[in-house]
């Protein structure tokens, strides 16, 4: 029977292997579930457009850094600018509208905007699928019998540093204030003069530019570039939820631990167990502790 | 120290919630630097008349329909409420609504959310420690695990932050010992004579409010039923049958006064339930 689940190996250097392999892909997932936190975090809206927002950023990578081949730091200035735009229209011209609204109402329309950005990408992009991005550095180096590529090891220090500067923007910004008090109850939070639909439009574009962000890290390391990269939303939910939706921590770990577990299974299962034995892991997260593993508990003394 | 004395004026004010009339041509004015109580049973109207002053009724989908709110001769009835507290309106609301998991002098520092002066901020926060010393020690504690006592203190503290003109407290001694309630009170009394605050109290306990409060008026069913000022309540014996636990000499039966109905305009569904 256990032989129908592939070939173990003890093998130390394939194991690390995976493990660095499992790391890169956790980062990834990091990112996503960043985003995902973020704007559940904030307005209790749980985005299942995300990854399609993540999708949009590595087109319009492809767009500002490819076909205008613009500097690379302008063109990233330029495709985070153009994203947080997207983000404040997406809350001015739909979400807004949405506040008050039951949760699955709302998640529904989130869909509904995942749709729209995936014709319109159809629209403007049509469907011939595009190279990868080669503007990080391509190389690797060896560590114990391993490969270590430098994009990996890029997009690992890019994840360490969008989680630290959101760290202390919340805890040290005026803003980041604001946005945890709406997060916890809107309306005390309106009542004390914070305008819940200022932090609404602010927790939108930063979520957009961070699938900017993702986006770009993404399309580096994915096969090629088409419209069904955008399932890498879905396969970052499992680490989202296991890492409590609510925790920026929670959602690098939840992250990490998803990659790890899903390289494994890749490895020494097979590929047909990657996702199963990721949304298994979830499922057995949610049982033992129903809001994550660094999810909020509300603190409500009666 | 407060920036202005300003007096609130309500006038003929009707609200409603989709058919339902909440609040029905009430008049009620907060002189500048007074202090004045509405008393009131559940479903009088009491939180109603808060969300109006303050413009949150839309989060409950309540609308003013008729009348007007001014604040020191300005309208107020059309600005958002993060103006409103600007223009000097600050409010402790019912149930505390503290944020449970920011610390506690991050909750104080969301009351001067309205304010940009650092400076001035950072003296209302030291004030706040005068008021009530027992949160220093606290300030980085997170607020959801502070006593009830405590709390309403940094509800309170919360609310000055902002350094009003009117402060609002809707409910104050909901759930808590009256030792602490009647403290509450002793400082809200120092508020508003050191400070010159305006206090508006929205109370289910008559008695304490009236003993601080100036001026008083009963609201029922949306309507204000009596008004006067605090002593001349204490004196009427419906008040005293009704809200000081009949201790008066007059013993009106509860059923033979003459209560006004609260007036619908239901299409026969039953409207949402529109205190908390």
């Amino acid at each position: 029977m256990l032989l129908a689940f592939g070939n173990f190996t003890a093998d130390p250097s394939v194991n690390l292997q995976l493990l660095i392999g499992g790391l890169a892909l956790g980062a990834i997932y990091a990112v996503v579930a960043l985003g995902f936190v973020l704007v559940y975090k904030s307005t209790d809206v749980l985005n299942l457009a995300h990854g399609e927002f993540l999708m949009l950023g590595a087109y319009f990578a492809l767009t500002f850094l490819i076909s205008e081949n613009l500097n690379f730091f302008l063109g990233v200035f330029v495709l985070l600018l153009v994203m947080l735009v997207f983000g404040l229209l997406v809350h001015y011209g739909i979400m807004r509208r949405m506040v008050g609204q039951g949760f699955f109402a709302i998640v529904l329309i989130t869909l509904g905007i995942a749709t729209i950005i995936r014709a319109l990408l159809l629209i403007f992009y049509g469907p011939t699928e595009r190279a990868r991005l080669d503007l990080l550095p391509q190389g690797s180096f060896e560590v114990g019998g391993a490969t270590v590529r430098y994009v990996d090891l890029i997009i690992f220090g890019v994840v360490a540093a969008c989680v630290l500067l959101f760290f202390l923007f919340f805890k040290y910004t005026r803003l980041g204030l604001h946005m945890r008090a709406v997060a916890d109850d809107i309306e005390a939070a309106a009542a004390m003069g914070i305008d819940p639909d200022k932090v609404y439009a602010m927790t939108w574009a930063a979520a957009m530019v961070m699938a900017g962000i993702g986006g770009l890290l993404f399309g580096h390391v994915t096969g090629a570039i088409d419209r069904s990269i955008e399932a890498i939303g879905l396969r970052a939910f499992p680490a989202a939820v296991v890492g409590g939706l609510t925790s920026l921590g929670g959602s690098i770990v939840g992250g990490l631990v998803v990659g790890v577990i899903e390289q494994f299974a890749n490895g020494h299962l097979g590929t047909k167990w990657r996702e199963p034995v990721a949304f298994s892991v979830m499922f057995v997260v949610l049982l033992v502790r129903p809001t994550g593993l660094w999810g909020r508990k509300d603190l409500e003394r009666v | 120290m407060s920036s202005d004395r300003l007096d609130l004026r309500i006038e003929d004010l009707t609200v409603v919630y989709g058919g339902v009339t909440a609040l029905d041509n009430v008049n009620i004015t907060v002189p500048p630097g007074g202090f004045v109580t509405v008393l009131g049973a559940n479903g009088a109207g009491k939180t109603t008349l808060v969300r109006s002053i303050t413009s949150l009724l839309y989060l409950h989908k309540g609308r003013v329909r008729r009348g007007s709110i001014t604040l020191g001769g300005e309208s107020i009835l059309d600005k958002k409420s993060p103006d409103i507290v600007k223009a000097g309106v600050a409010q402790v609301p019912e149930g505390r609504k503290l944020f449970p998991n920011l610390t506690v002098k991050e909750n104080l520092l969301c009351g001067a959310a309205s304010r940009s002066d650092v400076n001035a901020i950072d003296d209302s926060l030291e004030q706040n420690l005068e008021l009530f010393p027992q949160l220093r020690p606290l300030l980085n504690q997170t607020a959801g695990l502070l006593s009830g006592g405590e709390q309403q203190m940094v509800a309170v503290g919360r609310a000055l932050m902002s350094d009003p003109a009117l402060l609002i407290c809707d409910e104050l001694s909901l759930g808590l010992a009256p030792k602490i309630v009647h403290r509450l009170f002793e400082l809200l009394t120092e508020i508003n004579e050191r400070r010159g605050t305006s206090i508006l109290v929205i109370e289910q306990n008559a008695s304490l409010a009236l003993q601080h409060a100036a001026d008083a008026y009963v609201l029922e069913l949306g309507r204000v039923l009596i008004e006067g000022t605090a002593d001349e309540l204490r004196g009427n014996p419906m008040v005293q049958e009704l809200y000081l636990g009949g201790g008066g000499e007059a013993h009106t039966s509860y059923a033979a006064i003459e209560r006004p109905s609260r007036r619908t305009e239901t299409h026969g569904r039953r409207p949402p339930v529109s205190e908390t």
